[in-house]
């Protein structure tokens, strides 16, 4: 990794009449790294991706990729590649046809082209396919075709919008190790936008939290769980999400507004010796462990995870505890205070 | 109930196209049997091609099969030219005035062909192409439809395609053609058969417009060769007039299948 960023949006600002767009995007992605932008629907990752890619052009700001200022630049002219959400493979192609596509474009010589198709075909395992049209294929070839066009020419970065949001959940589980596989084989920086945080988490060197198309936080997975920058990053990370609590509900805590509690700080006591006492509002058993749902007034989302198949009954009252380190704590506006 | 109104239909439908194929069938019963025995219809009466003969040697039917199908073919490059660019821009790429403009176009579609002979007779005068075959073909080569047809077919391709090639490199004519272009080859197909059809067809400009057998289509030719001047003989003008719709015709029964299903196709997108 280079000191020097391989790719910065500075103050990017994108605004459509009347709609949200992004606001004060500044972003920089060390090269060879994997970025995730997540965040719910909405949120501008999306359009994040398409001002890095060309597709847009940003209202404000600048974007540099590898040392040179492309804001105005066509997407063409950025040495990029993108895999689309819905892959966008041309339908009267074949799969060697819609892989080497832009080399085609670029008028690479033939010999050339056709070694670089079949690296790229046996990379991503697409070996005897290559007279299919994409309507012959399954979800999962689709998605490895639009892979194998995307690291076919050896642009240094990729770009990823949601590449397996349609894919169902056992097939997306081992793309997402073949994709991490591939970035750091080819040593290529990817920019992955998605809206799963499993994904952004399990993949990413750096993830960037994003919401009403601002950044709320920039970290790896470990900053933005066990860190979170403000009381949105903590309810959105994890599964199950952080408890906010309000101070009121705990003595001698005064100095912030709301406490954040991740459920596997918590433990269950017996009735009488716990900090807080609380009704069980649903149990849900997951296999491993059990997911307790519990109520108190003045707390949002407080869960206490059992080992194995604990399930409580609807309405029974526990007690838990937990220590004073394992809490998080927000100011009036939700933003982290850090503990000295 | 529902039994005989189910032959009642079928018998409609029969009857009209008996009706509808009636004068192609006597057209071919004419021109395969001698003036007296078709208008008799003598059922026994004996088989010929003498009138084929006689309708070959009565007109330059090789120059007029030659300028048809010159002619057919060059209003369809003209047309495939013209409409796709237009159609892609009314599509795909934002100007100003581009819906008054597209409304302009889609104004040609109401007004008939033959009001404006006139004016286009004055135009093509102007520019020095009467009696040319390119004059013959350039009124009907920025077709409304055509450009309507185009336009909707291009704005059905997903714009994720139209990004995609732009990220692999492609310029805005590259991604018309290696994009646009190839999806669209059942509109194109569809648009073809009814260009080369009504082109084929086409009488009235054709007979205004040319002058000599050098540049005269098939019809105008076919016209000629049948006015009354010339006297009629019935079988001889059915023998011609085969002549003249065959390679239509067959084309036709040939590819029905295909034709259908382009139609079909290009109706579904």
């Amino acid at each position: 990794m280079t000191g020097e960023a391989f790719v910065e949006l500075k103050d990017v600002a994108k605004r459509w009449n009347g709609q949200l767009g992004v606001e004060n995007i500044s972003l920089e992605i060390e090269q060879g790294s994997f970025v995730a932008l997540l965040g719910p629907s909405g949120c501008g990752k999306s359009t994040s991706l398409r001002l890095l890619a060309g597709l847009e052009l940003p209202d404000e700001g600048s974007i540099w990729i590898d040392g040179r200022d492309v804001t105005t630049s066509a997407a063409s002219d950025r040495n990029l590649s993108m895999v689309f959400q819905s892959y966008a493979l041309f339908p009267h192609l074949s799969v060697a046809e819609n892989v080497v596509f832009g080399l085609k474009v670029r008028r690479v010589p033939r010999a050339e082209r056709n070694e670089k198709l079949g690296n790229a075909l046996k990379i991503t395992g697409l070996e005897g396919l290559e007279d299919r049209k994409p309507s012959e294929l399954s979800g999962g070839q689709r998605q490895r075709v639009a892979l194998a066009r995307a690291i076919v020419a050896g642009q240094k970065l990729c770009l990823m919008d949601e590449p397996l949001s349609n894919l169902d959940a056992k097939l997306r589980a081992s793309v997402r190790k073949d994709i991490k596989k591939l970035q750091r084989d080819l040593g290529i920086t990817v920019v992955y936008v998605t809206h799963d945080q499993t994904e952004a988490m399990s993949m990413a060197d750096k993830v960037v939290l994003m919401k009403d198309g601002r950044i709320q936080q920039i970290g790896s997975p470990d900053d933005l769980y066990n860190r979170p920058a403000n009381t949105f990053v903590a309810e959105f990370v994890g599964a199950p999400p952080m408890a906010l609590l309000d101070f009121h509900v705990l003595d001698g805590l005064q100095e912030c507004q709301t406490l954040g509690l991740r459920a596997e700080k918590i433990t269950i006591v017996p009735f009488g010796t716990g900090r807080l006492s609380c009704t069980v509002s649903e149990a849900e058993f997951l296999g491993s462990e059990t997911l307790i749902g519990l109520e108190h007034d003045g707390v949002v989302g407080l869960t206490v995870l059992q080992p194995g198949l604990a399930m409580l009954a609807e309405g029974e009252r526990i007690d838990i505890t937990f220590n004073d380190e394992d809490l998080h704590m927000f100011n009036e506006v939700g933003e982290r205070i850090d503990r000295h | 109930m529902s039994k005989l109104s189910h032959y009642i239909e079928s018998a409609g439908a029969i009857l009209l196209a008996v009706i509808w194929i009636s004068p192609l069938l006597f057209a071919f019963w004419a021109a395969f049997h001698s003036t007296s025995d078709a208008v008799n219809f003598n059922i026994m009466s004996a088989w010929t091609l003498d009138n084929f003969r006689t309708a070959w040697d009565g007109a330059p039917w090789l120059r007029y099969f030659m300028n048809t199908f010159l002619l057919v073919t060059l209003v369809l490059i003209g047309q495939f030219f013209f409409t796709t660019l237009a159609g892609f821009a009314f599509a795909k790429l934002e100007f100003p005035g581009k819906n008054l403009v597209f409304i302009l176009v889609l104004m040609q579609l109401f007004i008939l062909p033959e009001v404006l002979i006139v004016e286009n007779y004055a135009m093509v005068s102007r520019l020095g192409l009467f009696d040319t075959l390119f004059g013959v073909g350039m009124p009907y080569m920025a077709s409304a439809f055509g450009i309507f047809l185009m336009r909707q077919s291009f704005k059905s391709v997903p714009i994720e395609l139209h990004e995609a090639a732009r990220i692999e490199g492609c310029g805005l004519l590259g991604i018309l053609w290696r994009v646009y272009v190839p999806l669209a080859k059942p509109t194109y197909l569809a648009y073809a058969l009814v260009s080369v059809s009504t082109h084929w067809n086409n009488f009235l400009w054709p007979l205004i417009v040319t002058n000599s057998p050098d540049t005269r289509p098939l019809t105008v030719g076919l016209s000629i060769f049948g006015a009354p001047e010339n006297g009629v003989d019935i079988s001889v003008i059915s023998a011609a007039t085969l002549m003249s719709v065959a390679p239509l015709l067959i084309a036709f029964l040939v590819f029905q299948r295909q034709f259908v299903q382009a139609f079909l196709r290009a109706g579904i997108k």
